[in-house]
């Protein structure tokens, strides 16, 4: 078995009258890289927010770096390296004022790195936060997480609305420190393109649901575009799992799940010849089961 | 050396940079005992998972082309002529392939690919 960095199982929660999650099973190896997807509103932050013990009325049960949540998360927390959705900084603080008074609650504070990561960052120590630009912000935020040496970081939209520049600095620094560190990364995000280079497993939320969670190479290429003649019978059984059909001129065109390279074949075996295998990229592959997703969803209601 | 990799492509990120220092070590811009880049400096450049750069240069070790040493880093082996020519060779065959993928899809006939690539060939000489 691989240790899990996080792993829950049955995770429900209501919020509210109008939003809950219902049942998410997550599992995070030690180690990995995670994209936490899902359009906005899906319940990402809910589901870091429950794991934090924000929300303590959650169902099912939940362990992070092998303890149980809430039991053990004073030990849990100082471990984890914690990047909110929105920054929660003192504003009048200045940059060194803060990231002293945040190496105050953690015993690994690794002052030297983090000296030369602000100097890097081009933070300077003296300005006060509330002048800071927003990516100026993004980055002290990076900074007071890795600064304490976390097993896991926990980021939640890190580089949302961020300009292509600081981007590319936050991410340099994060995957630095993941090679040095081994760490593992748990990252949310609705920018699926961000996460196509630098993630090795992907969660998929949607509705407060986890729709899939598989190793991105697998979710990358098991979902295809193939094209087939018009009006060509969709096979019964398991050649392959058809989860959307268009027409194009002159052709059928299905998105396929679960794609191998003996797909073609079964498929011709079914009386079904393929003309043309199309790759999709993460984010067409998201968008299709997305869709499909919410058309069982809708089916079921 | 790293440019315009592409995470949309079939062929995954790791493929996709051994191909590339493959490609460096064939010609002679990569020099045997010329030292890679480390996996941290790589994986933060050009902003892939660490892993991936690690699993490149595996590949590249398992293939005679570099050796990584423990401890120290990754350095290119020296590559026999030959071996450095048939490198070249599935490099242009590759070129060629993809070429020709792209032509059937957009319904160029063979005979119409080799008389462009005759002439294209005739003015880079």
């Amino acid at each position: 078995m691989t240790d899990l960095a996080i792993e829950t199982r049955g995770l429900g929660l209501r919020l509210g009258r109008e939003f809950s999650l219902a049942d998410v099973a997550l599992s995070v190896p030690a180690g990995a890289i995670y994209g936490f997807l899902g359009p906005n509103g899906s319940g990402k932050t809910s589901t870091i927010r429950a794991l934090l013990g924000l929300y303590p009325g959650f169902i099912g049960t939940a362990s992070i770096l092998g303890m149980p949540v809430p039991a053990r998360l004073p030990e849990i927390l100082a471990r984890i390296g914690y990047v909110p959705e929105r920054p929660h900084l003192y504003r009048r603080l200045t940059v060194a004022q803060s990231l002293e008074f945040h190496a105050a609650f953690h015993q690994r504070w690794d002052r030297a790195w983090v000296t030369e990561l602000a100097a890097r960052f081009g933070l300077r120590s003296g300005a006060e936060i509330g002048s800071l630009s927003k990516g100026e912000t993004a980055k002290l935020m990076l900074l007071q997480a890795l600064g304490q040496k976390p097993d896991l970081l926990m980021l939640d939209e890190p580089t949302d609305g961020l300009d292509p520049v600081v981007r590319r600095d936050v991410l340099a620094a994060l995957l630095e420190y993941v090679e040095r560190s081994k760490a593992t990364v748990f990252i949310s995000s609705h920018l699926v393109h961000e996460l196509e280079r630098i993630c090795d497993w992907v969660g998929v939320m949607d509705q407060g649901r986890l729709v899939a969670q598989v190793r991105m190479e697998a979710f990358k290429h098991g979902i295809k575009r193939v094209r087939v003649p018009a009006g060509a019978v969709r096979p019964v059984g398991a050649a392959v799992t058809v989860i959307a059909t268009d027409s194009v001129a002159g052709a059928d065109e299905w998105v396929v799940r679960d794609w191998t390279t003996n797909s073609a074949a079964a498929l011709a075996g079914a009386g079904v010849t393929v003309r043309e295998v199309i790759d999709l990229d993460l984010e067409e592959a998201f968008v299709e089961l997305l869709r499909s997703f919410r058309r069982s969803v809708g089916r079921a209601a | 050396m790293f440019e315009r990799l592409d995470p949309r492509s079939p062929t995954p990120l790791y493929a996709q940079i051994a191909e590339r220092l493959k490609v460096a070590i064939a010609s002679g811009e990569l020099e045997p005992g010329a030292a890679l880049e480390s996996v941290r400096a790589l994986a933060a450049r050009i902003r892939v998972n660490p892993a991936t750069v690690v699993q490149a240069y595996r590949d590249l070790e398992a293939e005679g082309f570099v050796e990584m040493r423990q401890g120290s880093g990754t350095y290119v082996r020296a590559v026999s002529a030959e071996r450095r020519s048939r490198q070249r060779e599935t490099q242009a065959r590759q070129l060629v392939r993809t070429m020709l993928a792209d032509a059937a899809r957009l319904g160029v006939h063979p005979a119409e690919i080799r008389a462009a690539l005759q002439d294209e060939l005739k003015e880079t000489r």
